[in-house]
């Protein structure tokens, strides 16, 4: 018995013999709020279209509410909202009558319309064409429409794209409420870890089509500290020798790196080999690394687990 | 499930000139003929006393397929034009709906609005007739058999055209191919009754209608089922 709502198996996707999204094993867990960061062209949307359903995989499999997606489909579509890439949206609509084409789909309640645009703030924008809206207000449409089903899982691909900062700060705020108050999974895409920073659980980093990254934000914050910088004369001798004695030192910016959990005797050990090997140590200080740069870090480069 | 996703495609096509198009091509085929029979009337109605309201539908039968040709196209491009603009493609397909039921309620709207031009065609010939004092001796049968005939034999094109409309985002190739079908259909008279372009004109003339108008539906119907297989597989973009 699994308890993920959402769980891909080596989901891999070609495009022409390159892979654009390859062996991925995303795991989100029932009621939180996954953050799914990547750079431009990293996999996020191509991903987020495997999960609805809209293009097939190439190979590997995935399992929403714990139901293979490819045998039952409908079945979860009915209980997923979603918002792919920029809105899509039927310009010579009014709001109204954009939610009112997907309910008769959906088949809830008219009620339902006014109080999805009420969420997402457009009430008073109801009865005018769609076209005539500011990208803001149609990705907050798109937004009410991800709604309108009474999802328990809403996937969202870069949501706050070409919102203001106050329109962004309210989506973020209804996001976060989503688990709080109905019990919705929330998955969401973001160039920026800033974005999702305050309101995910749990974030995966995916590069270049591959999950480099995935486990709680607390653990990522754990892994952004500590880092000793020391400068050092003949910084790569210094390097080299303190690998030897089993230090994980690094060299960057003609200074030696002491990476991960630094205790203080470890630190007064590596200044000692150091000075023993006539090292002239000018500076010892600690660096902490911001998310964002390590989020910098792994997305240039990956992480080794 | 396909009558949900109808509804929902009937209130999208407001405002998107649809209708106004279904009206348009029966009136247009109208209009053509209160111009011939207009400007010569006396002429006409002598030379063709006796069997004013066949003439009448003969006359009118020669632009039926490049009619329905064009309207068939437009209709269809018009249609998955809706969709594609803003690329709603990707929102509508990740709905509770089956693909099929979704390529089959458009394919459902296209055929009504089709019909709805058919009925309209058959209303306006019979006004026409009429108010040409043709006499009140209306010949219905053959009436309906023009308006409707020609358009089950033109349901391989329907279903084509639908198809490559809603696959396909650059609808240039789909409309180019429409109008020169639409041309086409004027000049291959002459070639034989077995190329599909042509039975929409065998299905009110010629010695077995019925065999042409049945062929159609049962191509239309084959086509039909091949879009929608392609349509289910296919990636959303
Ligand atoms: N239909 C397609 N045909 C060929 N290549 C594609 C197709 N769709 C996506 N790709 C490729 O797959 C890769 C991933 O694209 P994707 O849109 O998933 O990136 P993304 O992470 O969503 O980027 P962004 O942040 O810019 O939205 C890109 O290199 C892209 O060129
Ligand atoms: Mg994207």
């Amino acid at each position: 018995m699994n308890e993920w709502v959402i769980e891909t198996r080596a989901l891999s996707k070609r495009y022409k013999g390159r892979y654009a999204v390859s062996g991925l094993n995303l795991k989100i867990a029932k009621g939180d709020i996954y953050g799914f960061l990547g750079p431009n062209g990293a996999g996020k949307t191509t991903t987020i279209r495997m999960l609805l359903g809209l293009i097939k995989p190439s190979s590997g499999s995935v399992h929403i509410f714990g139901k293979e997606l490819q045998k039952e489909r409908l079945s979860i579509l009915r209980r997923v909202g979603s918002l792919v890439e920029y809105p899509s949206y039927y310009g010579h609509l009014s709001a109204v009558d954009n939610l009112e084409a997907i309910r008769r789909i959906l088949d809830v309640p008219v009620g339902k319309i006014a109080e999805v645009l009420d969420i997402v703030g457009l009430a008073k924008e109801a009865r005018r064409p769609v076209k005539g809206f500011s990208l803001g207000m149609k990705q907050r449409l798109g937004i009410a429409s991800a709604l309108l089903g009474s999802p328990e899982l809403l996937v969202l691909d870069e949501p706050t794209n070409g919102l203001d900062p106050s329109g962004i700060l309210e989506i973020r705020e209804l996001i976060k409420d989503m688990p709080r108050q109905h019990g919705i999974t929330v998955l969401i895409s973001s160039h920026l870890l800033s974005e999702v920073e305050l309101t995910a659980g749990t974030v995966g980093i995916i590069r270049q089509g591959e999950l480099v990254f995935q486990d709680t934000i607390e653990s990522l914050h754990r892994q952004a500290q500590g880092q000793i910088r020391l400068v050092v004369s003949e910084p790569e001798q210094a390097t080299v020798a303190l690998m030897q004695h089993g230090f994980r030192a690094e060299l960057k910016e003609s200074a030696v790196w002491l990476n991960g959990g630094q205790g203080d005797d470890a630190v007064a050990g590596a200044v000692k080999r150091l000075v023993e090997r006539e090292h002239s140590v000018y500076r010892v200080e600690e660096r902490r690394k911001s998310l964002e740069e390590l989020f910098l870090q792994i997305v240039g480069e990956g992480l080794r687990a | 499930m396909m009558g949900k996703a109808l509804s929902s495609d009937f209130l999208k096509i407001r405002g998107k000139g649809l209708w106004f198009l279904v009206f348009l091509g029966p009136a247009g085929l109208v209009a053509m003929q209160a111009l011939n029979f207009g400007l010569r009337y006396d002429y006409l109605t002598e030379r063709y006393s006796g069997r004013l309201w066949e003439t009448l539908l003969e006359n009118i039968l020669m632009f039926v397929p490049i009619a329905l040709y064009l309207g068939i196209t437009l209709v269809a491009s018009l249609l998955a034009n809706v969709e594609h603009h803003t690329n709603a493609w990707k929102q509508l397909l990740a709905l509770p709906i089956a693909r099929s039921a979704v390529f089959g309620a458009k394919f459902a709207l296209c055929f009504l609005l089709l019909a709805v031009s058919c009925s309209v065609l058959a209303v306006g010939t019979i006004a026409l007739g009429l108010s040409l004092r043709f006499g009140t001796d209306i010949p219905y049968g053959d009436i309906l058999r023009l308006s409707f005939m020609p358009f089950l034999a033109a349901l391989p094109a329907l279903a084509l055209f639908l198809w490559l409309c809603m696959t396909m985002k650059n609808q240039a190739l789909p409309i180019t191919l429409g109008v020169v079908l639409a041309i086409g259909s004027v000049f291959s008279y002459s070639l034989s009754e077995w190329v599909p372009v042509n039975w929409p004109l065998f299905g009110y003339h010629g010695t077995h209608p019925w065999a042409f108008a049945g062929a159609g539906a049962a191509l239309g119907a084959v086509i039909l089922l091949a879009g929608l297989l392609h349509f289910g597989r296919k990636d959303v973009n």
